[in-house]
């Protein structure tokens, strides 16, 4: 029964709820793009951004949000190369470049924060002279300061340190970084959809036709042809290759990060030894990210954190910064790092940072289909370059890649912005301009100048108005608060949602598109466990007096399970 | 972000405090500013919210201006944020980039404008005549400060010179009195109760003429690297008494948690805290003999009864509300808590014209219940306290320490 029950729910949603349109002739046609791009992390959007500006009709399609696997759950780390200078030089020499592309073109995902490389005492004094000459040969400048300058400039630096350099690392904004390049591609009509899941590959004789996707929150089923398929899903890029029953190596290595509730440091700060775990500071907008780990797990569904692994970043990271534990600890998260695994390969951080395209009409005899895997999310738009490079020659699309010149978003003007600030909250201009680009930003501006009331704050941790978080929940796009979340930072700062949960399910179901936006209950716990998720392992001290007070406010003032017994 | 700021974000105690904060809101619903004036965004969001996003442009949080420091966010958090001195840090952070204005000058340099004035002959009588003289033509209102208020009068002389004139029994237990610019140049004659209630206690009182203003008024106006200039004579003051073995006694409960408290959680130095352990508020020290049994008890009959308004920064101090206890031991004193929360005073906030009328609705509650009370007499430790208290409660109001002096 259950097999003829689900044909029939199939049918009847390609009937009466698919996305295809009668066509003429009275055939059902299915939405079709040249290009389709399975995906929407670093490496996804970056594809979606670089073929759209070469004019092809470019679909990305992802089964959750944006940069919800590896390219959100990282550090924010734009890489100078530092780090690859001793053991990878190529990947070292790549990140340099890009870094310095990066910086030009994200200016509003971008911090230039600079970075530092500290060598302390129990540091290998033999590996120095090494890191030195690989960053001179890779191109990477790193200059030697005085430690005196190191402490001014980073005053809680641990006085083990011994010698310190200055390099051009960065911090980035995963999040941004991505809805900027998705922004950019729609602007040359490059198309996206999220939250629907790849559940086949249509293929015949031996030639892609192309994909069958799922939404992943009405369940309905449809299917969208096109001529070339990329495969950019990172830890899931093995699953979607066997539905096209393919075979491709990828090993999901687990990064565990923790995020601190104040910027630490001003510069990225880097351990000069050789690579290992929890040895990397991050100050990331209002926050301070310390990580990662490396182990290898089965799953890339597999975010969970625990107790142990937070213990043990800490327990390194206070080497570098003695009073580590005097501050506030926000969350731990974790994300997957999609190693390609070709066959008889080193895994873990031995496993290469490189990446690899794989063409499987070449390899496999399945036209149409390739496999973008592996690397860094430093290097994600020369890896977009690279196999849009190979789409652009199958398709004959003599258009030279633009994606390094060109900025991702334009820039509000200094002077908008300056104009603007009487009606924002103090230091929350600036950011809400880089959130937002200038044509949201004008609108918000105009919101918060005709509608004062608006500029109450949703999220008082992260400075975030009532104006822009409507902005984004008017978004098609918005789908969950954490959609929002994700765009605006709401409910990402010291409270983690505990007073944003309540006003930010308000503001979505009066201005949320989507009818699931309505259910304010279920979209505000839904919202308030994926904050707390992240809080669990790290339920230490004031961490945990703030949650006792969510659970206070939540299940005891509010109620908000019902009664129900656990 | 200045390089001075970066610097401090990273040292000053309070700035490290600002992580402590749950975003629990309770210093919001406590913030006596908050209740009387919509402008003030409140001190978990000026204070220790503003704190995290500063990174992000430089800009104003123009509210800020509004905090009166009288730390009742402090006392509410549960977290030990040293909200208010957050926003002295930064009130100090926006004037190393923007110019005082006159008033401000004025209402910080106190201590200045007093030596000047006590350098002449019948300065004092001169100074305030010309405060009144000035008041009338509006002089005072044209530089933002509140024309509806008297500024303190100088007294005829100065509590450093009465203090000449006192003949002490000497004695080997002796404390240092530090008399602070209100008792020295204003209110005098609460120096020389605490002197004489010193002496009944077998106590000899010594002065130090290097010490100098402890810098609140300095600290609230924004005057940091003045105030720390302060810190550092007081400070080194306080711990050559200390090698002595004699302690400091304030009885102005501004200087007291100045010295005690506000320097270290501002500047952060060791031998701040060092100091802040030779430093008692009067009664404190009073209760600490009446601990040992030490203190004498043999009072004389007053059929008094008093109203109790407890200082804000007497609060801050966390040792309870000893002036009630040992008055409350005098025979016919009957000695009752005000309870009325801030004056609206604090310090010199009061008498900023922009202020003048959120000071008086927050003072409301307590003019109230002095009317209300019809005490005998209402006494606070605090000298602005006492200003507010006679301005809007229409009374004479007087020291605890007055009361004291009269039951020996």
């Amino acid at each position: 029964m259950s097999v003829c029950y689900k044909l029939f729910v199939y049918f009847k949603e390609h009937k009466y709820y698919g996305k295809q349109k009668l066509s003429g002739k009275g055939e059902w046609m299915m939405e079709k793009a040249t290009v389709v791009v399975i995906g929407g992390g670093a490496t996804g959007v970056g594809i979606l951004r670089d073929l759209a500006m070469r004019g092809v009709d470019v679909l990305l399609v992802e089964k959750c949000d944006l940069v919800n696997g590896a390219s959100s759950r990282y550090h924010g780390l734009l890489h100078s190369g530092g780090r690859y200078a001793v053991k990878d030089q190529e990947a070292a020499r790549e990140c340099i470049i890009e870094n310095q592309i990066l910086r030009k073109i994200g200016k509003s995902c971008v911090e230039a924060t600079g970075g530092m490389f500290v060598r302390l005492d129990i540091d290998d004094p033999d590996y120095e002279p090494q890191w030195v000459k690989g960053c001179a040969d890779s191109g990477i400048k790193a200059e030697p300061i005085t430690l005196e300058q190191a402490f001014r400039l980073e005053p809680l630096l641990s006085k083990h340190v011994v010698s310190a350099y200055l390099v051009p690392d960065a911090a980035i904004d995963g999040f941004r970084m991505s809805w900027q390049n998705v922004e950019s591609a729609k602007r040359y009509g490059g198309r996206f959809k999220t939250y629907r899941e790849v559940v086949d590959v249509l293929q015949q004789n031996g030639e892609i036709q192309g994909v069958t996707v799922r939404n992943t929150i009405t369940g309905e089923i449809e299917e969208i042809a096109c001529d070339i398929l990329v495969n950019a899903a990172g830890g899931w890029a093995g699953k979607v290759a066997a539905l096209a029953g393919l075979e491709v190596g990828v090993q999901p290595d687990k990064g565990t990060l923790l995020a601190f509730n104040q910027r630490i440091t001003s510069h990225v700060v880097n351990r000069l030894h050789k690579s290992s775990d929890g040895d990397i500071f991050v100050p990331h907008g209002s926050i301070t990210i310390l990580g990662t780990s490396s182990m290898s797990i089965p799953d890339p569904e597999d975010t969970s954190t625990s107790r142990e692994e937070v213990e043990n970043l800490l327990s390194i990271g206070e080497k570098t910064f003695e009073n580590l534990r005097d501050y506030r600890m926000l969350r731990a998260f974790a994300g997957s790092r999609p190693l390609y695994m070709p066959p008889g390969g080193a895994s873990g951080r031995g496993a290469s940072r490189g990446f690899a395209i794989v063409d499987h009409g070449k390899d496999d005899g399945l036209k149409g289909m390739m496999t973008i895997v592996g690397g860094k999310f430093t290097t994600y738009r020369l890896m977009a370059e690279k196999i849009s490079n190979q789409i652009c020659e199958k398709l004959n699309v003599k258009e030279p890649c633009r994606t390094a010149e060109e900025p991702l978003v334009p820039e509000v003007a200094e002077n908008d912005k300056k104009e603007a600030r009487k009606y924002f909250p103090a230091y929350g201009t600036d950011l809400a301009a880089t959130r937002l680009g200038p044509e949201r930003f004008s609108r918000v501006v105009e919101d918060l100048k005709s509608h004062p009331e608006k500029r109450e704050l949703v999220c008082e941790c992260e400075n975030v108005t009532l104006a822009e978080v409507e902005e984004i929940a008017k978004e098609l796009s918005s789908f969950q608060i954490n959609d929002i979340r994700r765009r605006t930072r709401i409910g990402m700062g010291t409270c983690q949602a505990n007073f944003c949960a309540l006003r930010s399910a308000a503001v979505f179901a009066k201005c949320g598109r989507d009818k699931g936006a309505k259910d304010s209950l279920g979209q505000m716990k839904q919202f308030l466990q994926g904050r707390w998720k992240g809080i669990r392992p790290v339920l230490v001290g004031r961490t945990l007096r703030e949650i006792e007070m969510t659970r206070a406010l939540y299940e005891l003032s509010f109620h908000v399970d019902g009664g129900k017994k656990a | 972000m200045s390089e001075t700021m970066n610097a401090l974000q990273k040292k000053a105690e309070a700035m490290l405090t600002a992580d402590h904060c749950l975003s629990c809101t309770s210093c919001m619903s406590s913030c006596p500013v908050m209740e009387a004036s919509k402008e003030y965004r409140g001190p978990k969001l000026v204070g220790p919210a503003h704190n995290r996003m500063r990174f992000s442009q430089e800009d104003v949080e123009e509210s800020l201006d509004f905090c009166s420091n009288c730390k009742s966010c402090d006392r509410a958090c549960p977290s030990g944020v040293e909200v208010s001195t957050l926003n002295m840090l930064h009130r100090a952070e926006y004037y190393r980039t923007h110019p005082h204005s006159q008033r401000d000058d004025m209402l910080a340099h106190g201590e200045r404008m007093a030596k000047r004035v006590r350098m002449l002959p019948f300065g004092a009588t001169f100074a305030n005549l010309g405060m009144k003289i000035g008041k009338c033509f509006g002089i005072f209102g044209s530089m933002g400060i509140a024309g509806e208020r008297d500024m303190p009068a100088y007294a005829s002389s100065s509590f450093l010179s009465m203090f000449k004139g006192i003949s002490q029994k000497p004695s080997e237990k002796k404390v240092v009195f530090y008399p602070g610019c209100f008792i020295n140049e204003n209110d005098p004659e609460v120096g020389v109760a605490f002197v004489k209630v010193m002496q009944k206690n077998g106590y000899e009182v010594l002065v130090d003429e290097k010490f100098n203003c402890c810098g609140s008024p300095l600290v609230v106006t924004g005057y940091l690297d003045e105030a720390l200039e302060h810190a550092h004579n007081n400070v080194a003051r306080i711990l050559e008494w200390k090698k002595k073995g004699i302690p400091v006694v304030a009885c102005c409960t501004s200087c007291s948690l100045m010295l005690k408290k506000e320097y270290g959680e501002l500047f952060d130095e060791e031998e701040m805290k060092e100091a802040a352990t030779n430093v008692y508020d009067a009664f404190e020290f009073l209760a600490m003999l009446e601990e040992e049994g030490k203190l004498n008890t043999e009072f004389k009959s007053l059929s008094q009864s008093l109203l109790y308004h407890v200082p804000c920064h007497l609060k801050s101090q966390g040792f309870g509300t000893p002036a009630a206890r040992i008055l409350g031991k005098i025979p016919g004193v009957k000695v009752e808590l005000a309870d009325a929360g801030c004056c609206g005073m604090s310090g010199n906030y009061g008498f900023k014209q922009d202020k003048y009328e959120i000071s008086m609705k927050i003072g409301e509650e307590l003019f109230g219940r002095i009317k209300t009370a019809n005490a005998d007499k209402v006494i606070s430790d605090c000298g602005t306290c006492r200003l507010q208290i006679q301005h809007g409660g229409h009374v004479e109001p007087c020291h605890p320490i007055e009361i004291l002096e009269k039951a020996y």
